[in-house]
């Protein structure tokens, strides 16, 4: 009787052992449908897509939009070790995204230069498109661009008599007047991880320059660094510049409808000043991003998305996933109908840019349509990793902001952390 | 012996003999009883902690081509920039949290204890409730008190001087921020354990004391803490535990903060970045197992100094 029981014992174990591990071999068999990931605020343009092309089989999965979020980088890890499980197509917020995805040891992002047609490249200016070339392949199509425009209260400027300013210079010191004579107004925001984007990209701040595959140059030394560096400082102490973020509760409370100019991404009319501060229709105008006295006018970009499709989709549905990048770069019913971010390809810009002067938001709708298409082409070189220099930023600078510190303090450890940070991605940092 | 075998065989007993081996029989089935009843924690606890121990040891060994790395994983984690600051982190939370609880635990259930039947089960349900929220819900409601622009006490920061979520959970902040969301989820369900842990003292042990002249306070210190050692150990394992592999509760305030919090805070986070952000899964496993020695060697500690498996007096 006592050995019935302990070989019924063992029966039972090995039995739940073996469903336990049964359960796991299960896969689903490939019938043509495309996997799609997108953030929230695109899907709308997966229901267009399927309301244009009702027989393709699509399986939604949305996902979050934090930038550079670890989140995707640990599924990928994953699918990798198990050898299944990528999406077929994807959509990444953030720029930095790509690097990652295309290169080892994730290696996900098709090369889809000889995919698509030379008509459809030649859409693309080369800042729309430069996110996307990684060692002489095309890795990803670009949804929208980012590119920043100085943005500005015309209402408050011709109630003051101010004109925007053309140079940084300028800018520095219409601030610190605005500081001056109107205290409790705001001409711009470093809390954030677009702040690097938003004012070291412009002046060619070698943060992250790109020398090869396993070398970085990290430079915060330099001139063109410093120069930010002593001016936002300046105007941090001054109170004007606010070390609040874009996305901050307290900034959409107190700051924002108090910003009366700022450096800022094309999607700041709409989504920030419209929806999120709520200043009211026919106040806001933009003009041409900001030179550096005696230097060409350049500038950066805060984020501006990529549709990415996977090197282990299966041939038969190559032609969907062209049809898919092709659709969701170009295809009005998405990108002028429903996108809120300017549109990469030329084919649509002029299409999406009267619809929103239609819109009547803007003070002088076709100013401002003029400026975002010649910032477009304004952008400046800048080189992905597979680390995020912004998030280095937000925990160093932007932090010490919130305990009290000065820009200056912060810069410090920006400026020790960065290079720290590329080491640990297995980064060798280079200075010069 | 004579006495027992001739006093059985007068009481009309069953012969010495048979009792004998009725009785090892006995024990035999109690322990097979043990045993069934274990088998599902011992099946759990395999799957879900030894063998992905031992696989975590194995990672930390070999390196990403899959060949013996000897130390060398071990080595990068301990060189890393953040090592020493995830540690010191989860210290400056442990000092803090640990204490608090155990005191506030003890304490609340000894006034519980002392108190009325009704007073103390309402007591009880109100201090339980927290805890009954699952952990994702108690911390939204800890962002809602936390951020300025929408907490229902406002007034406690701008005394503070805080404008936004970021200035109050600003760094040196963070610690005692995530000791009061822990407190907050954790102290009514340990109360109620030591609760039950002071109704197993024999209520003689208490009057006794009381007729030699002892206060309240005398009996508690003297007479019932030192009954409680045992549980007091317990509810300090299991939080020194918690608060050393903390990783929930400072990523959701880091996206909170939108970033201003590293993301490697404490070592298990400096674990997961290790894993998905470098894609080193040889460091991660390495942090993991310090991680694992080191709170089993707390644990070893405290159940060794406080005799937590002895036999009772």
């Amino acid at each position: 009787m006592f050995s019935m029981k302990k070989r019924l014992f063992t029966i039972a174990s090995i039995a739940t052992f073996g469903i336990l591990l049964g359960g796991c071999a299960a896969t689903a068999p490939d019938d043509g449908t495309i996997s799609i990931w997108v953030d929230a605020a695109r899907v709308p343009a997966v229901d267009a897509l399927q309301a244009k092309y009702p027989d393709m089989k699509l399986e939604v999965n949305t996902i979050s939009n934090t930038g550079g979020s670890s989140g995707l980088k640990q599924q990928f890890t994953l699918f990798n070790q198990s050898g299944e499980g990528w999406p077929d197509v994807i959509f990444f917020g953030a720029l930095d995204d790509i690097a990652w995805a295309a290169s080892d040891p994730v290696d996900y992002a098709m090369d889809v230069s000889s995919v698509m047609s030379s008509d459809y490249w030649d859409g693309y200016s080369d800042a729309a498109i430069a996110p996307c070339i990684l060692d002489g392949a095309t890795v990803c199509v670009r949804n929208d661009q980012a590119q920043d425009v100085l943005w500005y209260n015309k209402t408050m400027f011709d109630q003051w008599g101010y004109t925007p300013p053309t140079t940084w210079e300028e800018y520095e010191s219409l601030s610190l007047d605005i500081a001056d004579n109107h205290p409790g107004y705001f001409t711009g925001l470093v809390g954030d991880a677009l702040t690097t984007a938003r004012y070291l990209w412009p002046s060619e701040c070698p943060t992250n320059v790109r020398v090869d595959a396993e070398t970085v140059k990290i430079d915060l030394e330099d001139s063109s660094c410093t120069r930010v560096k002593d001016m936002l400082n300046t105007l941090v102490e001054a109170g004007v510049v606010s070390a609040g973020g874009a996305f901050d509760s307290e900034v959409a409370d107190k700051v924002g409808p108090n910003l009366v100019m700022t450096p800022g991404a094309t999607w700041f009319g709409n989504y920030l000043f419209r929806d999120t501060f709520k200043v009211p229709a026919g106040q806001i105008s933009a003009s041409l991003p900001l030179a550096w006295e005696g230097e060409q006018p350049s500038t950066g970009n805060e984020g501006g998305g990529l549709w990415v499709a996977s090197k282990h989709v299966a041939d038969s549905k190559l032609g969907d996933v062209e049809t898919i990048l092709e659709f969701m770069t170009t295809d009005s019913s998405w990108q002028v109908e429903l996108s809120t971010g300017f549109p990469a390809h030329g084919s649509v810009q002029d299409a999406w840019l009267a619809k929103q002067a239609a819109d009547g938001y803007f003070a002088d709708p076709d100013t401002v349509s003029e400026v975002f298409l010649e910032a477009g082409a304004m952008v400046a070189p800048y080189s992905l990793l597979n680390y995020n220099t912004g998030d280095v930023y937000t925990r160093t600078v932007a932090a010490k902001l919130a305990s009290g510190g000065t820009f200056a303090e912060g810069w410090e450890d920006f400026a020790s952390e960065l290079p720290k940070e590329a080491k640990t991605f297995g980064y060798t940092v280079a200075t010069k | 012996m004579t006495n027992k075998l001739s006093a059985s065989v007068a009481g009309g007993t069953e012969s010495p003999l048979l009792r004998r081996r009725s009785g090892f029989a006995h024990r035999r089935s109690e322990s097979m009883g043990a045993y069934t009843l274990l088998l599902p924690f011992l099946l759990l606890l395999l799957l879900a902690g030894l063998i992905p121990a031992a696989y975590a040891l194995w990672t930390s060994l070999v390196n990403r081509t899959g060949s013996f790395a000897g130390i060398d994983n071990y080595v990068n984690v301990v060189t890393d920039f953040r090592f020493t600051s995830t540690f010191l982190n989860v210290f400056a939370t442990m000092v803090l949290y640990v204490p608090l609880i155990v005191i506030i635990a003890v304490v609340f259930a000894l006034l519980i204890h002392a108190s009325s039947r009704r007073l103390s089960a309402s007591v009880r349900f109100i201090f339980y409730l927290p805890g009954a929220f699952a952990g994702i819900a108690n911390f939204v409601l800890w962002l809602y008190i936390l951020d300025p622009t929408v907490s229902p006490v406002r007034w406690i920061w701008s005394v503070l001087g805080y404008d936004s979520l970021g200035e109050v959970a600003q760094g040196s902040n963070v610690p005692m921020i995530l000791s009061l969301i822990l407190l907050f989820q954790g102290v009514g369900s340990w109360m109620l354990i030591v609760y039950g842990a002071l109704n197993t003292i024999p209520e003689e042990l208490i009057e006794a004391a009381e007729l030699d002249g002892a206060n309240a306070f005398q009996r508690a210190w003297l007479i019932v803490l030192p009954i409680l050692k045992p549980w007091i150990a317990y509810l300090s394992i299991m939080n020194i535990a918690y608060a050393l592999q903390l990783f929930l509760e400072p990523t959701l305030l880091g996206n909170a903060t939108n970033g201003k919090i590293s993301p490697e805070w404490t070592p298990n986070q400096l674990s997961f970045t290790f894993a998905y952000g470098v894609g080193d899964l040889g460091a991660a496993a390495a942090m993991s197992i310090i991680l694992l020695v080191l709170t089993l060697g707390i644990g070893l500690f405290i159940v060794t100094r406080t005799d937590l498996f002895g036999d009772a007096e």
